[in-house]
C-alpha cells in the first residue's frame, strides 16, 4: 500500500470564488464575479462563464531527480498523467515544455530555490514543480503548486509508494491541485466503467482510469454484459446474460470474485447499487411487467418499490442512498420519476419530451441528468430534482446517451456517436462544454459509470 | 493510445473464451439426446463467489437455436430460422398487429401438432431506444405473444419468454425496413 503524506495544505486565500451552488448558472456566476472585488492573483474564475472564455495557463515542470530517476521515467509519467488530468478538468491550458526557460534539474523546486521570472515571462498563471527519488521499486515524489503572479506556494504533497503507484500519485495531486485552485477536489483519482465491443462482437465490461490508462477487462463471456454501476468500495454491479439468462452480478475487481444476484420474482432487467454497497435496486420482469425492488447486497428482497403493469427501469440512487430516480412509462411515455427509497408515491420530474430515460442523480442531490430522445437521436439533459429548468447539454451533436456524474459533481461522462463510432466523452457541466473523448478504438463504447474517489 | 487487453487483467482468459464456447458446443452436440441442449451449464470461473455466485468467465448454453446462440456463432444476420415464424411490432409498441393474427395461429397449430415441444418467445427491439428500457419493452412483446398463444389453447407451461432488448439485431442499417425487421418476437422450439 502506498503511503500518502500531505506535507502542506492549501492556503485559504488561494481559493477562488466558484461555489457548487451556482455551478449550473453561468449568469449567476458572472454577476457574482462582477460584484466581487478580486486581486490580480492567479485564480480560476473566467472559465465558469462559458465556452470560449480564457483558461488559466499552467506549467508542469519536470520533477527534479534527487536520485534513481536518471532517465526521468518517473518524472515523465507523473507529468504526463497530471497534465492530461489538468487538461480534462477544463480549467487549464498547459504551457508546452518547449517554452520552458528553466532547467528543472539545475534549479531547485521550492520557494527561494528557483526564479519566478522564468515562469512569469512565459505567461504562466500557475506552476507545478517537484522532486523524485527512486530506490529500487520504492519511489518518493514531492510536488508543489505555485501562484506565479503572487510568487506564493499554494499547496504541496509528498507521496511514497511503489513505482507502479506513480499514476495514482499524479491523479491524487491533480485532485488536490483542483481543490487548491477551484475550491473543490478534482475527480481524477477514480475509475470509469463502460461497455465495449472492442474485444469482438460481444459487449463486455471494462474499467480504466479517467485519463485513459490501466484498461482492465472485467467480464469475459461471449454473451451480453450491460449497465456497470459502482459503490464506494469500487465493487461493480452489472447485468449479464452469461448463463444465457439475464442476472445481476456484484463483482469485486480487486479480489477477483463476484456473486450472482437472482430473484424469484422474475428476470433481471437492470440494477443500481447504493454508494455504501448495502442496497441494490433491481428492475425485475414478471409476466411482461418490469418493476423495481429493493434488495440487500446478497439479493434478499427488502421491499417492493413500484407496482405497475408497465415498465419501471433505470434505477439510480442518490449519493446518500435515500432517493431513487427511475424511468417509468406509467404516463404513457417513458419519463423520469423520483421516489424515496423508504417508500411513498413517485413524483414525476420530466415533462418536456416524450422519451426520457436513464436518470443519474448529481452527488449533491440537486440535479438529475438523463437522456432525451428527439427525432432520431438522444441528447443529455439536466433538470432540477424538483423538475425545474431542464437544459440540453449536448444539442444534437451525434446521439448522446447514458449520463454518469463524476464524484465531485462537475462533470458528466456519457456515450456519443459524434465522431462516428460510439465512445465515452467528458462534459463540463458549468460550461456545457464537451472537453474530450475518454475512450477510443475500434469498438463501440457505451453505458459509462464513474466510480467514487478511490482513496488510499 | 488505449491498449486493447489480451488476456491481461481480465478474469478467465479472453483467448480461452472462444475455445471454451466451442468445446461446450461440442459437448452439447454429443449429449443433445440426453437433454444437454436445454440445460444450464457452468464452466469453472476464477474465484467463484459466495452465496451461490457464478465465477467470472463462465458461459453456458441453453440450446443452439436461440438468437443469442446464433449471435455467438456469428450467424444471426442470416435470420434465425426454425419452424415458427416471427411477428413484428410498431416502434415502442407491444400490441399484436392484426396482420400477425395468422402467423400466431399457424405457430399455435404447429405447437398443437408437436405436443412434446416447448417454445421460448424472444422479444427484440430496434436500435433507437435506450438499452434497459428496451429490455423491458422486449419482455412486453414476448409476453404479448405468449398471452395470445395461451388464448389459442397452448398450455402456458410450454411457453417461456426472454427479452434481448436491442442487443441482438438482425441487421444494422439505419432504415425503417431494417428497424421493423428487428422489432420482433422470435419463437425458438426448445425441445
Amino acid at each position: 500500500m502506498p503511503v500518502f503524506t500531505e506535507i502542506l495544505t492549501a492556503t485559504p486565500d488561494g481559493r477562488v470564488i466558484m461555489r457548487r451552488s451556482f455551478l449550473l448558472f453561468p449568469l449567476a456566476a458572472l454577476l457574482m464575479l462582477l460584484a466581487t472585488p478580486f486581486a490580480a492573483r492567479a485564480q480560476i474564475k473566467m472559465e465558469i462563464i462559458g465556452p470560449g472564455s480564457r483558461l488559466s495557463a499552467i506549467a508542469v515542470s519536470p520533477l527534479k531527480n534527487l536520485g534513481g530517476d536518471d532517465q526521468h521515467g518517473v518524472s515523465r509519467q507523473f507529468d504526463s498523467i497530471l497534465s492530461r488530468d489538468l487538461e480534462l478538468s477544463g480549467y487549464f491550458r498547459l504551457i508546452s515544455p518547449k517554452a520552458f526557460i528553466e532547467d528543472a534539474q539545475a534549479s531547485g523546486y521550492d520557494l527561494g530555490q528557483f526564479n519566478f521570472a522564468d515562469w512569469r515571462s512565459i505567461n504562466a498563471d500557475f506552476l507545478v514543480k517537484g522532486a523524485v527519488k527512486v530506490d529500487g521499486t520504492q519511489v518518493q515524489v514531492t510536488a508543489l503548486l505555485f501562484d506565479v503572479a503572487q510568487q506564493r506556494r499554494m499547496m504541496g504533497k509528498s507521496f511514497t509508494g511503489q513505482l507502479s503507484e506513480v499514476p495514482k500519485m499524479a491523479r491524487r495531486f491533480a485532485d488536490a491541485l483542483l481543490q487548491a485552485a477551484t475550491g473543490v477536489q478534482g475527480p481524477f483519482d477514480s475509475r470509469l466503467a463502460f461497455v465495449s465491443t472492442r474485444g469482438g462482437r460481444f459487449k463486455e465490461i471494462y474499467l480504466q482510469s479517467i485519463d485513459g490508462r490501466g484498461l482492465f477487462r472485467l467480464t469475459d463471456n461471449p454473451t451480453i454484459n450491460l449497465f456497470p454501476a459502482f459503490d464506494r468500495k469500487g465493487e461493480v454491479l452489472y447485468l449479464s446474460y452469461k448463463t444465457m439468462m439475464p442476472a445481476l452480478y456484484l463483482a469485486n475487481p480487486a479480489e477477483r470474485r463476484e456473486v450472482r444476484i437472482e430473484s424469484k420474482r422474475g428476470k433481471m432487467v437492470g440494477g443500481a447499487i447504493s454508494a455504501d454497497g448495502q442496497l441494490i435496486a433491481a428492475a425485475i420482469e414478471h409476466n411482461g411487467a418490469t418493476n423495481l425492488f429493493l434488495l440487500d447486497r446478497d439479493g434478499h428482497e427488502l421491499r417492493e418499490l413500484t407496482d405497475t403493469g408497465g415498465i419501471n427501469v433505470n434505477p439510480a440512487f442518490s449519493s446518500d442512498g435515500r432517493m431513487l430516480a427511475f424511468t417509468s412509462d406509467r404516463s404513457g411515455t417513458p419519463q423520469i420519476y423520483l421516489m424515496t427509497v423508504g417508500g411513498g408515491v413517485p413524483r414525476r420530474v420530466t415533462y418536456k419530451g416524450n422519451y426520457n430515460t436513464t436518470p443519474s442523480i448529481s452527488p449533491d442531490g440537486k440535479y438529475i441528468a438523463y437522456e432525451s430522445r428527439d427525432g432520431g437521436h438522444f441528447d443529455i439533459w439536466i433538470v432540477g430534482t424538483d423538475g425545474s429548468d431542464p437544459i440540453n447539454l449536448t444539442n444534437g451533436v451525434g446521439s448522446n446517451q447514458y449520463p454518469a456524474w463524476s464524484p465531485d459533481g462537475r462533470y458528466i461522462a456519457f456515450s456519443s456517436t459524434r465522431s462516428g463510432r460510439s465512445h465515452i466523452y467528458l462534459l463540463q457541466v458549468a460550461t456545457e462544454k464537451v472537453i474530450s473523448a475518454l475512450t477510443e478504438g475500434n469498438g463501440n463504447d457505451s453505458c459509462p459509470a464513474w466510480s467514487w474517489w478511490l482513496g488510499e | 493510445m488505449i491498449p486493447v487487453p489480451r488476456g491481461r487483467g481480465g478474469w478467465g482468459s479472453s483467448a480461452n473464451g472462444a475455445l471454451r464456447f466451442v468445446a461446450l458446443m461440442l459437448v452439447c452436440a454429443a449429449f443433445a439426446a440426453s437433454g444437454c441442449s436445454s440445460s444450464v451449464k457452468k464452466t469453472p470461473g476464477l474465484g467463484a463467489g459466495t452465496g451461490g455466485g457464478a465465477g467470472l468467465g463462465e458461459s453456458s448454453i441453453t440450446g443452439n437455436k436461440g438468437s443469442l446462440a446464433q449471435f455467438q456463432k456469428g450467424q444471426l444476420g442470416g435470420g434465425e430460422g426454425g419452424p415458427l415464424s416471427d411477428i413484428h411490432f410498431a416502434f415502442n409498441q407491444y400490441t399484436i398487429e392484426p396482420q400477425d393474427d395468422s402467423v400466431l395461429k399457424s405457430n399455435a397449430q404447429w405447437l398443437e401438432a408437436h405436443p412434446n415441444t416447448h417454445v421460448q418467445v424472444e422479444g427484440h427491439c430496434d436500435e433507437r431506444g435506450s438499452e434497459e428500457y428496451n429490455i423491458a419493452l422486449g419482455a412486453k412483446r414476448a409476453q404479448a405473444a405468449k398471452d395470445y398463444l395461451v388464448t389459442l389453447g397452448i398450455t402456458p407451461s410450454r411457453i417461456s419468454t426472454i427479452s434481448y432488448g436491442k442487443e441482438l439485431p438482425l441487421c444494422t442499417e439505419q432504415t425503417e425496413e431494417c428497424w421493423s425487421r428487428n422489432r420482433r418476437d422470435h419463437f425458438v422450439v426448445t425441445q
